[in-house]
């Protein structure tokens, strides 16, 4: 943790420990509580919402059964606290994975409305099973007492306090770990992930279950802080209120949660009243104003699109005066502050601020990395060449409804070489790489790789057997930095869990430490090490294109797929990619090119095969297949004069 | 800049000036469910409750000092009243609660109540148990009260109506899944039982369900004659519309909720006929409910002249006057002395529901007996009352039948 | 077996509903990719609406549903623009999904405090008695309910195969730079789906309302059941819509009286996790290839 951040933490959790010392109003102690605890909840959200960028409507339902299993824990077995607290996690990860499993094979609208359905079955459940839950009559559940000790409203306030940070410390460990990485990446290009050995599909499930253990654990907090829960709580506006709490707060922060945290559970205490809301309403505006004219004084912003928001914070607070009563319209000040969050704080109040403050956005690894000296070769040797076949493709056959974009087409590629698949536009190529690495299911045919079949496994387990691949449209993880993306390669290498990360075992930290060096060197190999903090996204094409091998070599394949690697490249950076191709066909590993650049192509590969229209009409020595006169009338459309 | 001087400026006076008026009035929480299907009850309360307040206060207030209403909206729902009462008793600081409709919100929120000591005055709750929460040993002082007709005189109301009186003998009962409804079903059939009759279908159905044909049917299969129902106003509308549907029509009588105006208005000539016991119904019969409705109507104007839930008014309105005589004779509003002034209070109280004598001792917290609650009709759109006798002698004033032995009125022992 | 036929008549009809809101994001989903999460209010609003003319007004039942009709048309397209549009330029990934949600909370605030918060009597249009058809009770308004709502899904299939409109909306599907470089004006198409969209919820709010009792509330509820059927059926199809319906209405009525009430919604969403976890194309879907 950097030494800045590390402070603030410890400072505003004395300061909250501190709070029930200043006052001793239990009214203010359980408002904080309360914050607390949906700040808990709030961190596994945005692990869900802001870094694998799921939207999950279902949360609230969550929050319900961690409420419930320690009520019904506590009411029917009398199980004592330190049993149930754990339980609650476990139990609520356990609904979490159930939900996961199938909900997750869908994403977007889809998994909205399947986590909606979720979070309403569970409440009607929770509802009607009324010999365990007592339905809509609810439970009642005093303080716990551990050891004979009794904890009151002030002693529990230093529990919740002490899960928070508990908490904040396990996220922070996770999201900076390789599942950190995987959850960003997933979401950054889920295509690449899954060709990196990343399945989309496990991790969103990892994400979502972690995000439920967290909220299992608020969920218990919730129960014995309020003393009485009921099934009414947990429906679909608490749920559509977290999600509010991320967004408008800050994804992928802690104190945007925290902020967001607070906004939620003061928002309807303020809405209540109706002399505060008009005091905060004026104040807003008043701040919006301010704010607006320094973003334009800044150049941030322009003033037409800073109107809106000013206008409307001003309409709002004129609004608040001339209303009599503030509650009933609740709910629209509440849609209307989402729409505004949505369209004008997309970062949330945290990215505005860090905006308007000119800093990074929150992503950003304020670390600066450096190559250390005298590592090793960060390329792994391949498998020793025997000579024999990698990859062998029979009779493939890949069509789209009507269209056979690869027609009856074999392929032998041997161990060792570097082959050229070439041909003109739309003849096949890339589908042929989507192929070989799962994106696609051929309709007909076999491809053995190491004398196992191909067809039908998953991209990520394709992958994590040997083939790596880059792509035309280049596919990084975008908002990562440069060696962040070759990590998200290097994940493989990995063996601690989700327990070794949150405890911060030493075999973890082992394993990022080799994983940072190893990256570092593969980085260099391509010559970006010193780009190697760099966000992907602002690096240069050509950078971009060579940032794409490091990561692919980081899986450590036998055979690496390069999908038109120079395409977009300047000429010495062309010289320079033929030097890092035929480096790492030194090191063993078979290569399949595709490329249009024909002197590439002759220059560097041993064999080369060419489509047309989904068929392959030559193939042998480049200079051969150079002076074919099918090929050249499939380039040109004629015969060569 | 200079906003954020004149905004802050602005905002201490508002603060100042709110502090200054809280020091010296007397604050009083008002809590129901001001918004939903209860609502009806609730407003009524409110309302019968700011028609007191109102003639206090111009009539000097109590203890020379004014009285505010604090209200607060929990919206029938348990969990929020648990909040308001949290915020009522700490950062209001109010030195007694009148309210709770819905018995669920009453046995959920009145914990914190009873330990701050602050006395929580039920003006419409009926569930038998809301004033059996807190009993000795582990209690020795009870601080909620209530002056509603409770379940267990209710209950075995609406028992003697359907069986005794008009001769059914099979029934079928409909009861809500809220604490009211299951709480008010297990008086009814203990009830039945005293009169060793077993209802022939017992049915269940959640706020807002809409169609209760599932439930019709088992009991018209079960040969239901009539329907005892323990629900609020929309879904007993819902249960007289599903019997239109199904083309069967039987009697309903029920619980006190189905003199309310949505169930009235929502049922139309479905809802005609049905009776439920009432402490109040809207005739000014007497100088005082002459006063109280034409104030009430004039004050608050409801549609057709009719109050949505007379019965809450009423209530709502009387509860004011014993508390406000109950601090009277404390001298004080310190919790504690409220609760003995109100357990032996000195003055006779004339509400518009009764006069109350002695309404409560230091066991008994309950101002309504069985002989108080007469049956009331929906009839033309309107509750009126049942039986001509009752109507004849609506001018008496019946007071609460105290036991001559002293001894505290039979409660079920309830859990 | 009274009783069974009785259920599946509600369970019929009260599916066709279903079907026909399912109908709406089958519409908007097709053109955009997007779906309007405030369906379920949509249905409300045009009940409401309804409802002031119907019973404030005194207008004829049937001369209101087309005004409830235009009603909806404008309402739809205010959603578009306010809440999908902007979403849609901004290339946010849940931008659409939040700002539907919020505009549906705000139609229902707002229709709190104009209708008020209790549920409100909508009188029918046809007489209340129920008639016997097989031996069991059904009700001439549920007849009508059936029937507008296959009359509906046959008018918006009509206008979408015969119609240049049909086209634009299909061309906008498949390829929406392309349908755009055609001269067709995608951005037009997109509203008018939503507008459509609608206009099929009112329609339908304005046939369950004498069934059931009109309210602030009466939509979420709604809304999620017909996103089940909508999946159950396919996105693509509309035969499977009314296939989702009537298998999602009859399993609701059985389960309210077989098992408890409380129940009843339990079956439907169980359905909706299953198909999406076993066929996400739905059972009539077609799933489609896409090309990376």
């Amino acid at each position: 943790m950097n030494r800045k951040y590390f402070f603030a933490a410890v400072i505003g959790f004395v300061l909250l420990a501190l709070v029930p010392v200043f006052t001793h109003n239990p009214y203010y102690i359980h408002l904080v509580e309360t914050i607390m605890i949906y700040a808990v909840l709030l961190f596994g959200l945005d692990i869900v919402v802001g870094y694998t960028g799921q939207v999950s409507l279902g949360h609230a339902g969550l929050f319900g059964i961690g409420a419930y299993t320690a009520g019904v824990l506590f009411l029917k077995v009398g199980a004592p606290f330190w049993v149930i607290l754990p339980a609650s996690v476990a139990v609520t990860a356990l609904f979490g994975a159930v939900l996961a499993l199938p909900a997750l094979r869908v994403s977007g609208p889809y998994l909205a409305m399947v986590t909606l359905a979720f979070g309403t079955i569970i409440q009607i459940l929770i509802n009607e099973m009324t010999f365990l839950t007592e339905g809509p009559m609810g439970l009642k559940i005093p303080k716990p007492t551990v050891a004979g000790y009794k904890f009151d409203e002030v002693s529990f306030y230093w529990v919740v306090c002490a899960m928070l940070a508990l908490s904040l410390l396990v996220v922070h460990r996770v999201l900076r770990s390789q599942l950190g990485r995987a959850f960003e990446a997933l979401r950054g290009s889920p295509v690449a992930s899954d060709c990196m050995g990343v399945s989309v599909y496990k991790y969103k499930v990892y994400a979502f279950v972690i995000s439920a253990g967290f909220a299992g654990l608020a969920g218990c907090l919730y129960a014995y802080s309020e003393q009485y829960i009921s099934p009414n709580t947990y429906n679909n506006e608490l749920t559509v209120l977290f999600l509010l709490a991320i967004i408008m707060g800050g994804r992928k922060t802690r104190l945007g949660a925290l902020l967001g945290a607070t906004i939620i559970v003061l928002l309807p205490k303020l809405l209540d009243d109706l002399e505060a809301f008009r005091i905060v309403a004026s104040s807003l505006a008043a701040l919006m104003l301010v704010g607006g004219a320094i973003g334009v004084g800044r150049k941030i912003t322009t003033v037409a699109t800073m109107a809106v928001p000013v206008l409307g914070t001003a309409a709002l607070a004129a609004f608040s005066f001339w209303l009599e009563s503030i509650t009933d319209w609740r709910l629209s000040i509440f849609g209307l502050m989402i729409l505004f969050v949505v369209y004008y704080l997309q970062d949330g109040i945290v990215g505005f601020v860090r905006s308007l403050l000119g800093r990074r956005s929150a992503s950003q690894s304020a670390e600066h990395h450096v190559l250390a000296s005298g590592q090793g070769d960060p390329i792994l040797q391949a498998v020793k060449n025997t000579g024999e076949d990698l990859l062998v493709a029979k009779q493939v056959l890949m069509q789209f409804g009507g269209l056979k974009a690869i027609n009856q087409v074999d392929l032998r590629i041997k161990r060792g070489t570097i082959h050229g698949l070439i041909g003109p536009n739309g003849s096949g190529k890339s589908t042929m790489m989507n192929v070989l690495t799962g994106i696609y299911v051929p309709t007909a045919g076999s491809i053995e790789f190491e004398g196992r079949s191909v067809v039908g496994r998953t991209s990520s387990d394709i992958a994590l057997s040997g083939i790596a691949r880059t792509f035309q449209n280049v596919q990084l993880f975008g908002e990562m930095t440069a060696l962040q993306n070759v990590q998200v390669g290097l994940h493989h290498t990995f063996d601690s869990n989700f327990a070794d990360i949150a405890l911060a075992t030493p075999r973890s930290r082992r394993e990022e430490a080799a994983a940072t060096q190893r990256g570092m060197g593969l980085l260099a190999f391509v010559g970006l090490a010193d780009l190697a903090d760099e966000q992907a996204r602002n690096l240069p094409y050509g950078k971009q294109r060579l940032l794409e091998i490091a990561r692919a070599l980081a899986l450590d394949p036998q055979l690496l797929l390069l999908d038109e690697p120079a395409a977009g490249l300047t000429a010495p950076d062309i010289k320079e990619l033929v030097s890092i191709i035929r480096k790492i066909r030194d090191h063993g590993i078979t290569v399949i090119l595709i490329e249009h650049h024909m002197d590439v192509v002759m220059g560097v590969c041993d064999t080369v095969s060419v489509l047309d229209f989904g068929q392959k009409i030559a193939e042998g020595q480049p200079a051969e297949v150079q002076a074919n006169e099918k090929v050249i009338e499939a380039y040109l459309g004629g015969t060569a004069a | 800049m200079i906003r954020t001087v004149k905004l802050t400026t602005f905002a201490s006076l508002m603060l100042a000036a709110g502090l200054s008026f809280a020091a010296d009035a007397i604050k009083i929480g008002v809590t129901g469910p001001y918004t939903g299907g209860s609502s009806s009850m609730g407003v009524s309360m409110r309302d019968g409750v700011k028609l007191a307040v109102n003639e206090i206060n111009k009539a000097g207030g109590v203890l020379g000092r004014q009285i505010q209403v604090i209200e607060r909206d929990d919206e029938a729902k348990n969990e929020r009243g648990v909040q308001i009462a949290q915020e009522l008793i700490n950062k209001e600081k109010v030195v007694a609660t009148l309210g709770f409709i819905n018995t669920g919100v009453a046995l959920a929120s009145q914990r914190f109540y009873q330990e701050a000591k602050i006395p929580v005055f039920n003006n419409v709750a009926t569930g038998s148990i809301v004033t059996q929460q807190f009993k000795a040993p582990e209690f020795p002082d009870n601080y909620i009260f209530r002056n509603a007709a409770h379940d267990s005189i209710q209950a075995p109301m609406i028992v003697e109506e359907a069986i005794g009186r008009r001769g059914f003998k099979k029934v079928a009962i409909l009861a809500d899944s809220t604490n009211y409804g299951q709480l008010g079903r297990e008086d009814l059939e203990k009830a039945l039982t005293a009169k060793g009759v077993k209802p022939v279908a017992v049915e269940k159905f959640n706020i807002k369900d809409v169609d209760m044909t599932p439930q019709l049917l088992k009991a018209k299969e079960a040969g239901a004659e009539a329907i005892l129902t323990y629900a609020i106003g929309p879904e007993l509308a819902q249960i007289a519309n599903g019997m239109t549907k199904l083309g069967w029509k039987v009697p309903m009588v029920g619980s006190w909720t189905l003199s309310m105006a949505n169930f009235i208005d929502n049922a139309g000539p479905g809802g005609e006929g049905a009776r439920m016991p009432q402490t109040f119904i809207q005739e000014p019969n007497t100088m005082k409910r002459k006063a109280f409705i034409e104030a009430y109507l004039k004050t608050f104007k409801p549609k057709n002249n009719r109050i949505d839930s007379p019965v809450s008014a009423a209530q709502g309105y009387d509860s004011v006057y014993l508390l406000a005589a109950a601090i009277k004779q404390a001298g004080s509003t310190e919790g504690p002395k409220v609760r003995e002034a109100l357990e032996n209070l000195q003055a006779k109280v004339e509400g518009v529901v009764t006069t109350y004598d002695k309404p409560f001792t230091h066991d008994d917290h309950e101002a309504i007996t069985a002989n108080i609650p007469v049956f009331g009709e929906v009839k033309g759109s309107k509750v009126v009352y049942a039986y001509d006798e009752d109507r004849q002698k609506g001018a008496d004033i019946r007071t609460k039948a105290v036991k001559k032995d002293a001894a505290p009125a039979k409660q079920p022992a309830k859990k | 077996m009274e009783i069974l036929l009785q259920l599946i008549y509600s369970g019929v009809a009260l599916g066709m509903i279903y079907a026909v809101i399912a109908f709406g994001y089958q519409l908007t989903f097709a053109t955009s990719d997007t779906l309007n999460f405030g369906q379920g209010e949509a249905l409300m609003l045009g009940a409401l609406v309804g409802l002031t003319l119907v019973d404030r007004l005194g207008l004829n039942y049937w001369l209101a549903i087309p005004i409830v009709g235009a009603f909806g048309l404008l309402q739809g397209a205010l959603v578009e623009r306010i809440g999908v549009r902007p979403a849609i330029k901004i290339k946010s990934e849940f931008g659409w999904i939040m700002s539907t949600i919020a505009l549906g909370i705000i139609f229902k605030n707002v229709a709190e405090n104009i209708w008020g918060r209790d549920d409100l009597r909508f009188p029918s249009p046809l007489p209340e008695a129920p008639m016997k058809v097989f031996g069991a009770n059904v009700l001439p308004m549920e007849l009508l309910v059936i029937a507008g709502a296959v009359l509906m899904m046959l008018a918006v299939e009509f206008f979408n195969r015969k119609t240049i409109y049909g086209k634009a909306v299909v061309a906008t599907f498949n390829d929406r730079d392309a349908a755009k470089l055609m001269g067709i004006n995608t951005g037009l198409v997109i509203t008018f789906s939503y507008a459509l969209s609608s206009l099929t919820a009112s329609f339908a709010g304005m046939l369950i309302a004498p069934l059931t009792l009109t309210g602030a509330t009466m939509g979420a509820v709604l809304g999620l059941k017909a996103f089940a059927v909508a999946i159950i059926g396919g996105l693509t199809s509309g035969m499977g819509i009314i296939v989702g319906g009537i298998i999602l209405g009859v399993a609701e009525t059985t389960t309210g009286f077989y098992i408890s009430t409380g129940y009843k919604d339990v079956p439907g969403l169980v359905l909706l996790l299953l198909v999406l976890a076993v066929k996400p194309a739905g059972l009539f879907g077609k799933s489609a290839i896409k090309k990376v």
